[in-house]
C-alpha cells in the first residue's frame, strides 16, 4: 500500500478505526459505531476522496465536523446515519454557503470517521489530516484555533434534531458553550465548526493524518500479538512519521479504574499494577483522554505526548470508556507532532492547562 | 462425591470426583435427544465405580449446547428485537453488523420505538402507547413469544424495559422476555446482542434442560444440579432457562481449570484437542487467561467475560489433503468413526495419518498401511507445527511454559511440541472438562446504591466486597479462596451528586 490514500472505501475503514483509537490515547469516543454508519453512509453514496493537503486550493472553503461530549455516552446515546450530513446541511443553510470540503476535528477515535460519514452522504471530499494528531478534551486544543482560526459561527444538532448555532469572542467561551449545550442534549451532540479557506487549511491543519492512520491500524492487524512484540514495528512505524518516539513504558493489570462524566467529560483515572508485583504502579490520570502517566513523582509521560493503553495480549488498543478493572494491558507512550511541543500550542496543551502541576517534558527526555 | 458431567456436540463425559480424587470417568457419544447420552455416561461412572446414587450430592453439568447453537446457527426460535432509544441510532437498528446467515437464522422481527434515557438522567424520549401497541399487534399478528428490548442506559435505568416487558405480558401472557439490562454494563449493541442471542436461545434451553433433569430423575438422582457458566461458576439448572447464554464459553473454561486439576500446574498452556478444532488457552495462577477485548461469538460482539481462546481447525477428524501439506480445516467431525479409513470409510484423516505412521492403534491398521511414507510424515510435521505456531502466539511474555494437553484428541501430538518446556499428558486428559465443571467455582454477588458523598470510594467497594463475600461462603465457597473478579460502578446521576450503583462478583473454591 503506498503511504497516501487518495481515496477512503469500506476496505480502509476498519484499519482506519484500529489506528485512530491508538491515537486516541483513551478519547475521542469507541469509534465502532461511527464507523458502522459510515460504511451505510459509503454503500449508498460511493467512496470519499481524500485529499491530501499540498492540493488543497487556497480559495476551497472548508468545514470541520464532529462529535462534541463525553465518551462514555457513545455507549448507549448510539449516532444516526443522517445526523452528520444534516449538520452540514444546516450550516450551509445557516451560513449562506456551499461546503467544498471537510476536514476532522481529531484523528482519534469516533471524529476519525464522523467526516468522511458526512463527506460521503454530501458527495464532498476529506481533507487527510486533523486537528490535533491524537484527541484531546477541549476545542482550543485545536491546532487550527491555535494557528489563528476562529471557531465560530458554528453549529450544532443533538441526537434528537434540536439545534444551537455558535458565535462567540474566543475559542475558550465556544468550548464552554458548546460542551454545555452537549450536556444540556444527552451528553454528545454533533457539530459543524472552524470554517476555512483552504490557505488556512494548509496553514493549520496535521497533515496526513487519515492515511498514517490506516497504515497503522494495518500494522496492528498484521502483528497483532503481544505488546512487547508490536514494540519494535510501531517504532519502525513512527519513526518515519510525524511523531517520532514510541515506546512501551508499562505492562501490567488493571487493579482500580473511575471515571464519572463531570461537566460534560469522562473525568477520573485509572491505576495499573506490574505483572510481577515489583515495580510501583503506573497511575494515569484521565480526562477522555489518558492525560498523565506517572509511578508515584516519576512522569512517565504527558500530555501532549501520547499515552496509549493496549490489550497485553493482542496489541489492541482500549479506549477509556471500555478499560475496565482485571485488564491485562500495556502502556504506549508516543511523542506528538512537533507542531504540539511548539511554546504557542503548549500555551493551552500543557500538562499545566488541565491542572497538573508539572512542566511538559519531551517523551525521549523521560 | 460430586459427579461432573460434560455435554459436548459428540461426545457426554461424566466423572465422579471424591475430593480430589477421580472415582469414575467415562466417554459416552452425545444423542440427539441428549436424554440417553446423559443416561447412559451415568450409567457407566455409577457402576464402574461401585457408586449408589444416595452418594452422590452434587451434579455439575457442562455443556457447550448453547454456542454450538449459535455457532452453527441452529435451535434458534423466530423472535423480536425491541431497542427503545429513538430518536438516537436511526438507521442503526438492532443485528445491523450481524453476520447474514445468522440473521436469517434468527429472521427476527426487529422494532425501534422511543424511549429510553441519558446519562444524567434525563429522559431520552418518553415512551409512546401508539408504538407499544403496534409491537403488540405485531408480535400476535406473527405469533411470535419470544422478545429481546433493550433501552438506551437500562444499566442505570431499567424502567422503559420493565414498562414494555410488563405491557407485553398483559397482552401475551406466555411470553418470554429476555430484558438486556440483566446482562449488565453500558455499551447498548453489545448488551443487546447478548439479549438478542440469549432469547433465540430460550426454547432450546427449555428443552436443554428437560433433558438434564429427566436424565437425572430417571437415574435416581435426586441431589441439586448445576450448571457452568462462561466465568467458572455454577448456576443452578433452572436459572439456565431463563439465561442460556450465561454458559457461552464454559466448556473451554472447563477444559482449562480440568487440566489444572488434573497436574496441578498454575501456569501452564492448555491445548484441548477435539475433533474438529484445537483450542488452545492460557492457565495464570490456576484460573483461564481472560480476554480483554470485545468477544465475539458466532461473529457476534458481545460483552461476556470470556477466557482468552485461540482456535484452529486442527483436530481428530481433519482432513488430510496436499499430500500431508494441508491438514483441516474441514473435518468429518463425530463421523469419524464412520468415514475415517482405519474405520473402513475412504476419507483421510489425521487420525488414520497418526495410526499408519504406528503411533496409536486404533480402528483397524492395515486399512492404512499402502499409505505413502512421506506424506503421512508431512502430514504429521504439518499438524505439529499449527500447534506450535498458535502457542508462540499464546503463550505469555515469550516466556516457554509446560504444555498439557487434553480431549480425544491429543493422540495425535506425537513428537512433542517445540513451543513447550515440557509437555504433560495426564491420566483422565480425555474427561478433563467434565472435571472442570465438577470443580466450578462458587461465585456471589452483591449490589448497593451508594453514595461517595457519604463514604469514601474504597470503603463503599470494600463494604460491597464483604457483602459478595458473605453470599459466597453461604453458597459454599472457601471463605480462604475468595477472590473479585468483577468490580463494576454506574454512576447515577438523578440522585446526588456522588451516588453510584457498586456492583462486585467475587468468586471462591468450593469447600470440600
Amino acid at each position: 500500500m503506498s503511504d497516501i490514500l487518495t481515496h477512503i472505501d469500506l476496505e480502509h475503514l476498519d484499519d482506519l478505526a484500529m489506528g485512530s483509537v491508538f491515537l486516541a490515547t483513551g478519547g475521542g469516543g469507541d469509534p465502532y459505531v461511527p464507523k458502522l454508519i459510515t460504511a451505510e453512509a459509503i454503500k449508498a453514496h460511493g467512496r470519499v476522496a481524500l485529499l491530501s493537503p499540498k492540493d488543497i486550493r487556497d480559495e476551497m472553503f472548508i468545514v470541520t465536523v464532529g462529535s462534541v461530549g463525553a465518551p462514555t455516552v457513545s455507549l448507549e446515546l448510539l449516532p444516526s446515519v443522517q445526523e452528520a450530513a444534516e449538520t452540514l446541511d444546516a450550516y450551509e443553510k445557516f451560513i449562506g454557503r456551499k461546503i467544498d470540503a471537510v476536514a476532522s476535528f481529531e484523528i482519534g477515535g469516533g471524529n476519525s470517521v464522523i467526516p468522511i460519514c458526512a463527506a460521503a452522504a454530501k458527495g464532498i471530499p476529506v481533507v487527510d489530516g486533523d486537528g490535533m494528531g491524537r484527541a484531546l478534551p477541549e476545542a482550543q486544543m485545536m491546532s487550527y484555533p491555535i494557528g489563528g482560526v476562529k471557531p465560530t459561527p458554528a453549529l450544532a444538532y443533538d441526537y434528537a434534531g434540536n439545534r444551537a448555532t455558535f458565535d462567540t469572542d474566543t475559542t475558550e467561551t465556544y468550548e464552554r458553550h458548546i460542551r454545555a449545550f452537549s450536556m444540556a442534549a444527552g451528553g454528545m451532540v454533533t457539530a459543524a465548526e472552524h470554517a476555512m479557506t483552504g490557505r488556512q487549511v494548509k496553514d493549520t491543519i496535521i497533515p496526513g493524518t487519515i492515511s498514517f492512520s490506516v497504515k497503522l491500524g494495518a500494522l496492528l492487524r498484521q502483528k497483532r500479538g503481544q505488546a512487547p512484540s508490536l514494540e519494535a514495528p510501531l517504532q519502525q512505524l513512527f519513526k518515519s512519521s510525524i511523531y517520532g518516539e514510541c515506546r512501551l513504558i508499562y505492562s501490567g493489570k488493571v487493579i482500580d479504574k473511575t471515571t464519572r462524566v463531570i461537566g460534560g467529560y469522562d473525568i477520573g483515572e485509572a491505576t495499573i499494577e506490574d505483572f510481577s508485583g515489583t515495580e510501583e504502579n503506573l497511575l494515569i490520570n484521565i480526562k477522555n483522554e489518558y492525560l498523565l502517566a506517572r509511578q508515584d513523582d516519576r512522569v512517565r509521560a504527558s500530555v501532549p505526548d501520547l499515552i496509549t493503553i493496549v490489550d497485553y495480549e493482542t496489541g489492541t488498543p482500549i479506549n477509556g470508556e471500555r478499560l475496565r478493572y482485571g485488564q491485562r494491558v500495556a502502556v504506549f507512550a508516543t511523542g506528538c507532532p512537533d507542531f504540539y511541543r511548539s511554546e504557542k500550542a503548549l500555551k493551552v496543551v500543557a500538562p499545566r492547562c488541565f491542572g497538573f502541576d508539572i512542566d511538559f517534558v519531551p517523551l525521549e527526555e523521560l | 462425591m460430586r459427579i461432573g458431567i460434560d455435554v459436548g456436540g459428540t461426545h457426554t463425559d461424566a466423572v465422579i470426583l471424591e475430593g480430589d480424587k477421580v472415582i469414575a470417568a467415562t466417554k459416552a457419544l452425545t444423542t440427539a435427544d441428549v436424554v440417553s447420552g446423559i443416561s447412559n455416561a451415568l450409567d457407566e461412572i455409577l457402576s464402574m465405580g461401585g457408586v449408589k446414587e444416595h452418594q452422590i450430592e452434587t451434579v455439575m453439568i457442562g455443556t457447550t449446547q448453547f454456542t454450538n447453537a449459535v455457532i452453527e446457527r441452529r435451535s434458534l426460535t423466530r423472535m423480536a428485537a425491541v431497542r427503545i432509544g429513538l430518536p438516537s441510532g436511526k438507521g442503526m437498528p438492532p443485528m445491523i453488523d450481524w453476520p447474514a446467515d445468522m440473521k436469517s437464522a434468527i429472521n427476527a422481527q426487529v422494532h425501534m420505538m422511543h424511549g429510553g434515557y441519558l446519562y444524567d438522567g434525563h429522559l431520552l424520549a418518553e415512551l409512546r402507547d401508539d408504538e407499544i401497541n403496534a409491537l403488540i399487534n405485531d408480535l400476535k399478528k406473527e405469533n411470535i413469544k419470544n422478545i429481546s428490548i433493550a433501552s438506551a442506559f437500562s444499566p442505570m435505568n431499567a424502567q422503559p424495559e420493565l414498562k414494555v416487558a410488563q405491557a407485553i405480558k398483559a397482552a401475551i401472557p406466555e411470553a418470554q422476555i429476555t430484558l438486556s439490562h440483566e446482562f449488565g454494563r453500558l455499551g447498548l449493541m453489545e448488551r443487546e446482542n447478548a439479549s438478542i442471542l440469549n432469547t433465540a436461545l430460550l426454547p432450546f434451553a427449555a428443552k436443554v434442560v428437560d433433558a438434564f433433569q429427566s436424565a437425572l430423575k430417571a437415574r435416581g438422582l435426586n441431589c441439586p444440579a448445576y450448571i457452568s457458566q462462561n466465568d467458572g461458576t455454577l448456576m443452578s439448572s433452572d436459572f439456565v432457562r431463563q439465561f442460556p447464554a450465561l454458559t457461552f464459553s464454559s466448556g473451554p473454561t472447563n477444559s482449562l481449570r480440568g487440566a489444572f486439576k488434573l497436574t496441578g500446574l498454575e501456569d501452564a498452556i492448555v491445548v484441548d484437542i477435539g475433533g474438529t478444532t484445537s483450542d488452545i488457552g492460557v492457565l495464570q495462577g490456576g484460573f483461564p487467561r481472560e480476554s480483554n477485548v470485545v468477544v465475539d461469538i458466532g461473529g457476534i460482539r458481545t460483552n461476556f467475560r470470556m477466557p482468552d481462546i485461540m482456535a484452529i481447525g486442527l483436530g481428530g477428524g481433519s482432513l488430510v489433503t496436499e499430500n500431508g501439506k494441508q491438514v483441516g480445516p474441514q473435518s468429518v467431525g463425530h463421523r469419524l468413526v464412520e468415514e475415517g479409513l482405519i474405520f473402513g470409510g475412504d476419507t483421510l484423516t489425521a487420525t488414520d495419518i497418526i495410526v499408519a505412521a504406528g503411533d496409536e492403534n486404533i480402528g483397524n491398521p492395515n486399512s492404512v498401511k499402502a499409505l505413502d511414507k512421506k506424506l503421512v510424515q508431512d502430514a504429521k510435521e504439518t499438524m505439529h507445527t499449527m500447534l506450535d505456531r498458535t502457542i508462540e502466539m499464546m503463550k505469555p511474555g515469550g516466556k516457554s511454559l509446560p504444555v498439557i494437553l487434553v480431549g480425544g484428541g491429543s493422540v495425535l501430538v506425537t513428537d512433542g511440541l517445540k513451543a513447550a518446556s515440557k509437555l504433560y499428558r495426564p491420566k483422565n486428559a480425555g474427561v478433563a472438562n467434565a472435571i472442570g465443571a465438577a470443580i466450578a467455582q462458587v461465585g456471589g454477588e452483591a449490589e448497593r446504591l451508594l453514595s461517595y458523598r457519604q463514604m469514601t470510594r474504597e470503603d463503599a467497594i470494600a463494604n460491597v466486597t464483604q457483602a459478595a463475600k458473605l453470599k459466597a461462603v453461604a453458597a459454599g465457597a472457601n471463605a480462604d479462596t475468595i477472590r473479585a473478579i468483577d468490580i463494576e460502578e454506574t454512576a447515577i446521576p438523578y440522585m446526588d451528586e456522588g451516588a453510584t450503583r457498586v456492583r462486585v462478583k467475587v468468586i471462591g473454591e468450593l469447600a470440600l
